[in-house]
């Protein structure tokens, strides 16, 4: 990652500053509700393409997405626990869970496409056992988080509280990716995703390696999940686990490029507000077309620009004027 | 009870039929182009919709309309290669994978906007055998063997047919088969046209058996690579074995618990299977 530092530093600070800033330029609740859930994507695929980067291509976040979400809600609305416990406890699952599901893939060795549809199965093995519990969890009509607005039960009126929380995880995710950048964890995985044989006969702890890196991204997507359940109070098996949204949480760092730190962020940017724009001008009436105009919008850039959008676009600045960029 | 579980047991093995036949359309594609097609319920669920659409709109005889949908599904087929496979035909197996998948976005809302969430479906009906306790739905067995039937002539046309070997010489090595005079390309249009038409078979097959919505494909997809990966990814014997195996067990799982526990256990088992034994139940161990 050898960067044009100074640049890079300009850029960085002021994406950021732009972020902090825009509640403040909101002109409606509406789009800092659209911030927030930019925000809260970029987070989570942010946590996705810590693992992704490195050849561990998970098509099952939503396993980690729904423990986060249901745990915390299911332990406040059945037993008035507070949800900064929740959180704990929803979080500790999801890696207990990443630590089982992870350590079961690498040691029998799936990598590449056997390991993203294994995760796939995963993901829907998650999604319907929400379902089949359907007694305590609500089933496929999904179950809404008791109201109580407050600090101590993580639920605010005003939704800018969430849009500063959830930039402070976001920034949180960065910090860690640039810390990942820095470690020897970096080398070792590429080393690993280079060729498993020769790291492990230097010596490389392959199902080590994976394992931290799968923990690490599996805890952080819980807290996603986490805040996803607190800040919309409503969660439905379709939605925030299952094939679904793992997907479209990996959409939107391919999109946006998962090997740029940036990019989970710009491509959840371009997503959720594709999705809201072609939501809004198709309207009601045409129920579906959106989705579909999604669809092809997704197809035509995984088609034309597979590095991603940030991946592209300095790739493309790197050779128009030379400059060195990752 | 007893009688249950033996109906189960028939009718998974009734349906195994058709799910070998679907099962078959993903090997075949996933064996020759090497992709792994994510949205080939969703063509059952479009070739369900077409037969529909023949049937009520147009006023076609219902087998016509069957032979229609079979036909359009198989164009279908081609487009899905000549727009999304072709253009990725060397890009990184994840992205295939997930164009794929954003074809399921496409499609299930295709489908939604052309002909409504509701469920719909050509009432047919088919009278019920029975065998002492045992009752038999023959729409059911129709199908199975239909199905059969259908895989018998794939089989005759994979093994008697210029085109069938040229397909088999693909699948086993694209080098040589293209210093054989074979042109993949061409290969893979035949494999996706085949593969789109099997859809549409198993969506004749269904019309007795279900009404359709337009997410009526998912669980079939998802049924199909249970299936293939159990038997063995490209491994077309195994995967009409497992068809039955899976059939039954789900079958019975759903007489026992619930439908989602079946699929669960179906899911739990391709897990396994991909950790443990990834060469599918015939396979040799690589």
């Amino acid at each position: 990652m050898k960067r044009n530092s100074t640049t890079s530093k300009i850029i960085t600070v002021g994406v950021l500053l732009i972020i902090a800033l825009a509640p403040l330029l909101a002109t409606s609740e509406y789009m800092v509700h659209i911030g927030t859930l930019i925000l809260l994507w970029a987070f989570v695929s942010t946590a996705w393409a810590y693992m992704a980067r490195f050849g561990l291509v998970s098509l099952g976040h939503g396993v980690f997405l729904g423990i986060g979400a249901y745990i915390p809600v299911m332990l406040f609305n059945y037993y008035g626990v507070s949800p900064w416990l929740g959180m704990l406890a929803g979080v500790g699952a999801a890696v207990l869970v990443a630590a089982i599901l992870g350590y079961s893939c690498f040691r029998f060795g799936l990598i590449g496409d056997y390991f993203a549809l294994v995760t796939l199965a995963m993901a829907e093995v998650v999604s319907l056992a929400i379902v089949a519990c359907r007694e305590v969890t609500g089933g496929s009509l999904g179950c809404t988080l008791k109201a109580s607005v407050g600090w101590a039960s993580f639920q605010f009126d005003d939704k800018r509280y969430f849009y500063y929380i959830i930039f402070v995880f976001l920034l949180l995710a960065l910090y860690i990716w640039r810390l990942i950048d820095k470690s020897r964890m970096r080398l070792a995985l590429t080393a690993i995703e280079e060729s498993e044989l020769a790291a492990s006969s230097m010596g490389v702890s392959i199902i080590r390696f994976k394992m931290g890196i799968t923990l690490l991204s599996a805890g952080l997507t819980a807290m996603g999940g986490v805040l996803y359940a607190q800040y919309i109070t409503y969660i439905n098996p379709g939605t925030i686990s299952g094939v679904g949204v793992s997907l479209s949480t990996c959409f939107k760092a391919i999109l946006g490029g998962m090997f740029n730190i940036f990019g989970p962020l710009a491509g959840s940017a371009i997503m959720v507000s594709l999705e809201e724009y072609f939501r809004i001008s198709f309207d009601t009436g045409f129920l579906g077309v959106s989705e579909i105009i999604f669809g092809v919008v997704l197809l035509v850039m995984i088609i034309f620009l597979p590095k991603g959008i940030v991946g592209s676009v300095s790739e493309w600045l790197n050779k128009r004027f030379g400059v060195a960029r990752s | 009870m007893l009688e249950e579980l033996l109906m189960a047991f028939i009718n998974g093995i009734l349906l195994g039929g058709v799910l070998a036949l679907l099962a078959f359309g993903l090997n075949l594609i996933f064996g020759v182009v090497k992709i792994i097609h994510m949205a080939y319920g969703q063509f059952v669920m479009l070739g369900f919709y077409f037969i529909y659409y023949f049937h009520t709109a147009w006023h076609m005889p219902l087998l016509v309309a069957m032979a229609g949908g079979i036909v359009v599904m198989g164009l279908l087929g081609m487009l899905v290669q000549l727009l999304i496979i072709n253009p990725l035909l060397n890009a990184p197996r994840l992205n295939q994978l997930l164009a794929l998948a954003s074809l399921i976005i496409v499609l299930e809302n295709l489908a939604q906007v052309l002909w409504g969430a509701d469920y719909r479906g050509i009432p047919i009906s088919m009278p019920i055998i029975q065998f002492g306790d045992i009752f038999i739905r023959s729409s059911y067995l129709l199908a199975f063997l239909g199905a059969i039937a259908t895989l018998g002539i794939l089989y005759l046309f994979l093994h008697k047919t210029y085109f069938g070997l040229a397909i088999r010489s693909v699948a086993q090595d694209v080098e040589i088969a293209k210093g054989m005079g074979i042109n993949p390309k061409v290969i893979y249009y035949i494999t996706l046209a085949a593969g789109g038409a099997l859809t549409g078979v198993v969506a004749a097959f269904f019309i007795p058996i279900y009404t359709v919505h337009p997410h009526f494909g998912a669980s079939f997809t998802l049924m199909a690579f249970v299936i293939v990966v159990f038997g063995g990814m490209g491994n077309l014997m195994g995967g009409f074995i497992s068809a039955f195996i899976i059939g039954v067990v789900t079958s019975i799982t759903a007489v026992l618990t619930s439908t989602e526990v079946a699929d669960i256990l179906a899911l739990v088992l391709f897990i396994l299977m991909m950790m443990v034994r990834p060469q599918g139940i015939l396979g040799a161990k690589a």
